[in-house]
């Protein structure tokens, strides 16, 4: 891969991530209750201008108080939450980013074996019943937002069936006797969020794999290893897959923003302690700062799993090193 | 050229296009999946115009006429809410919310795009690169979180009480935040179509008998788009469903006027799905799944009708 190439994305990445940062500033500014309306609020005018002075809002937004603000960002600083009196958001996130990372690293990890297998599968026995089949569920899975999944598992699983916890991490006030005990109460209440991530992902992981597969299908190289006598299943594993797996997975890769905000949704229903359900109880109470922090960590994570995605093409296919 | 021949030009225009058109439409009919996208979406175009014939006026809690989450029954069809409401009247207002938002976001989402799309194909150069790369930092960006930011920063700023032109603001801010972060991939796909439209004879021949460039982008690069305007709209349509009920889901939607997110949301807060209410979840869950499905069916058959190398495929 050439240096050009890695510099060009790598740049691309960094301008992104500039452009975030000022359009997190100016929400800043928009936002109700910004620091200058706060203070405004009720105060004598001298007063008034002592403090805008003292916190560098006398300054003209751009450049000063914008490069102040980029600096604070860069350093760590995002603000103290609204709601968590005396903890800056940046305690917040991290306190609630794993629940979310374990949830969301496991369900796509399950969803993309999944999703790619049964793709692939469908994909090379078109017209087939594995294919007829899973091409209905996974049309229909992709139309449902991943809380409606999310509930009709509860529904069923939990209040109907009775076999898991309705919602947490662990039950409420619980002592347990060892720590085995502790892991499976953790499992129990793991399951059913995991089982929807994971449901919720497969559809369009599978959706993007078949057609992956019909694509390359159509190519020379599979006629001429199906020309060659080469049996159906060394063409479909030698042939076929490692040519189709590349588009899918950087497609993943890409979709991943997408995935990740649609489905933070999923931990409302099972009152999961990850970033979706901090940003809703943020969304109720108006917690600006936090609301940031989120939109901050998802937009950069984005952007670097795109980069990511594009390292990896580049480096395996040797098309795009340009 | 004398009247008589431009009109029989006109007429014989008129006549393809109808020939055209009758060919498109048996075309597409003719793909069960199509056929059976629209047939649904009409059935709920028809509930979402006239919800008061056929349940009268949305129940609050003063009008309703259940006890707290009734099971489904003869006098109520789909059961109750935990306000007693009837589901079916709150599911049946809910489709016109829900269409209502869809459509009006989809409208923004493709003025938006569609002008981006046009502007930066044909124009070219530097607008093109600045507009552009604007796309690209909206196509990167998760433009969920950002919706999710943006929408109650609007709503505070303007009251939850306000109207706009007799629509409630809350619904209008939705409707406009969609529109803002859902136009990149409109805007991309229009201006490949304009930069290839840009280099045939009938734009230079244009230009060349002195036509302005917004003549030319309106007269002569937008008809030429339309095709992909309208297989684009079909998609664009079911995504806005998609984010407008997630967006109510989280509580960003509008109390008094439940779309089919906002019911979801009542149904969380109140706890239904764990008590097993399942009336509570299942008639809006179907709605929406039926809504974006048909609308994703429609999109592929249109798909494979209008592009002749996919047909070729199958």
């Amino acid at each position: 891969m050439s240096g050009r190439y890695l510099a060009r994305k790598g740049v691309q990445a960094i301008v992104t991530i500039a452009f975030i940062l000022v359009l997190n500033f100016i929400l800043f500014r928009m936002m109700p209750g910004s620091p200058d309306r706060v203070i405004a609020r009720n105060l004598p005018a001298p007063v008034h201008a002592q403090l805008l002075e003292r916190w560098g809002l006398d300054k003209p937004l751009i450049p000063d108080q914008l490069v102040a603000y980029v600096g604070a960002t860069l350093q760590g600083d995002l603000g103290d939450s609204y709601r968590f009196r005396g903890e800056t958001v940046v305690d917040v996130l991290a306190e609630r980013i794993w629940p979310t990372l374990l949830l969301f690293g496991l369900g796509e990890i399950i969803a993309i074996v999944l999703g790619l297998g049964l793709g692939a599968y469908s994909g090379w026995r078109r017209g087939g019943p594995v294919d007829y089949v899973g091409n209905g569920v996974s049309l229909v899975l992709y139309s449902m937002p991943y809380f409606v999944i999310g509930m009709i598992v509860l529904v069923v699983f939990s209040a109907g069936l009775g076999w898991f916890p309705t919602s947490g991490m662990f039950t409420i006030a619980a002592t347990y006797a060892s720590p085995l005990d502790q892991a499976w109460d953790f499992l129990a209440h793991f399951t059913l969020p995991l089982t929807t991530v994971a449901i919720g992902l497969v559809g369009q992981y599978s959706i993007l794999m078949r057609s992956s597969i019909i694509d390359v299908m159509g190519e020379d190289y599979i006629a001429t290893a199906r020309a060659k006598g080469l049996r159906d299943g060394v063409v479909l594993r030698d042939h076929a897959l490692p040519n189709a797996l590349l588009p899918a997975v950087t497609l993943v890769a890409i979709n991943l923003g997408y995935v990740i905000a649609g489905a933070i949704t999923v931990e409302i229903v099972f009152g999961w302690p990850g970033l979706g359900t901090l940003t809703v109880d943020a969304l109720a109470a108006r917690d600006y700062p936090v609301l940031q922090g989120v939109f901050l960590l998802l937009s950069i994570s984005v952007v670097l799993a795109n980069l990511a995605a594009d390292i990896a093409y580049g480096a395996l296919d040797p098309r795009v090193r340009t | 050229m004398t009247a008589v021949a431009g009109a029989d030009v006109r007429s014989a225009r008129l006549r393809l296009r109808v020939r055209n058109a009758r060919s498109f439409v048996r075309r597409f009919l003719g793909r069960r999946d199509g056929a059976l996208g629209v047939a649904i979406l009409a059935a709920f175009s028809v509930v979402a115009l006239f919800p008061d014939l056929l349940v009268g006026p949305l129940q609050t809690v003063t009008t309703a006429t259940g006890r707290q989450l009734e099971a489904p029954s003869v006098a109520h069809l789909f059961g109750t809410d935990h306000l007693g409401r009837d589901m079916l009247n709150l599911t049946v207002h809910g489709t016109r919310i829900s269409m209502t938002i869809g459509l009006l976001a989809t409208l923004v989402t493709l003025v938006i795009g569609v002008l981006v799309g046009i502007v930066a194909g044909y124009v070219g150069g530097a607008t093109d690169t600045v507009l552009m790369r604007i796309t690209d930092f909206f196509l990167v960006l998760p433009t969920f979180v950002l919706a999710l930011i943006l929408a109650p920063i609007v709503l505070d700023l303007i009251g939850t009480d306000a109207q706009i032109g007799g629509i409630r603001a809350t619904l209008f801010v939705i409707v406009v935040v969609i529109g803002i972060t859902s136009w990149a991939s409109t805007a991309r796909i229009i201006r490949a179509q304009a930069l290839t439209l840009k280099e045939r004879a009938f734009v230079s021949r244009a230009r060349v008998i002195g036509a302005s460039g917004t003549h030319i982008m309106v007269r002569h690069i937008l008809p030429n788009v339309l095709n992909l305007i309208v297989a684009n709209a079909v998609l664009t349509f079911a995504g806005a469903i998609l984010t407008e009920t997630t967006l109510s889901f989280v509580g960003l939607g509008d109390p008094f006027d439940p779309s089919w997110g906002q019911i979801l949301n009542a149904a969380q807060e109140s706890g239904a799905p764990g008590l097993g209410a399942w009336w509570y979840v299942a008639p809006p869950a179907v709605s929406v799944v039926l809504v974006v499905l048909s609308f994703t069916l429609v999109g592929g058959a249109l798909d494979e009708v209008l592009n002749p190398r996919l047909r070729a495929r199958r």
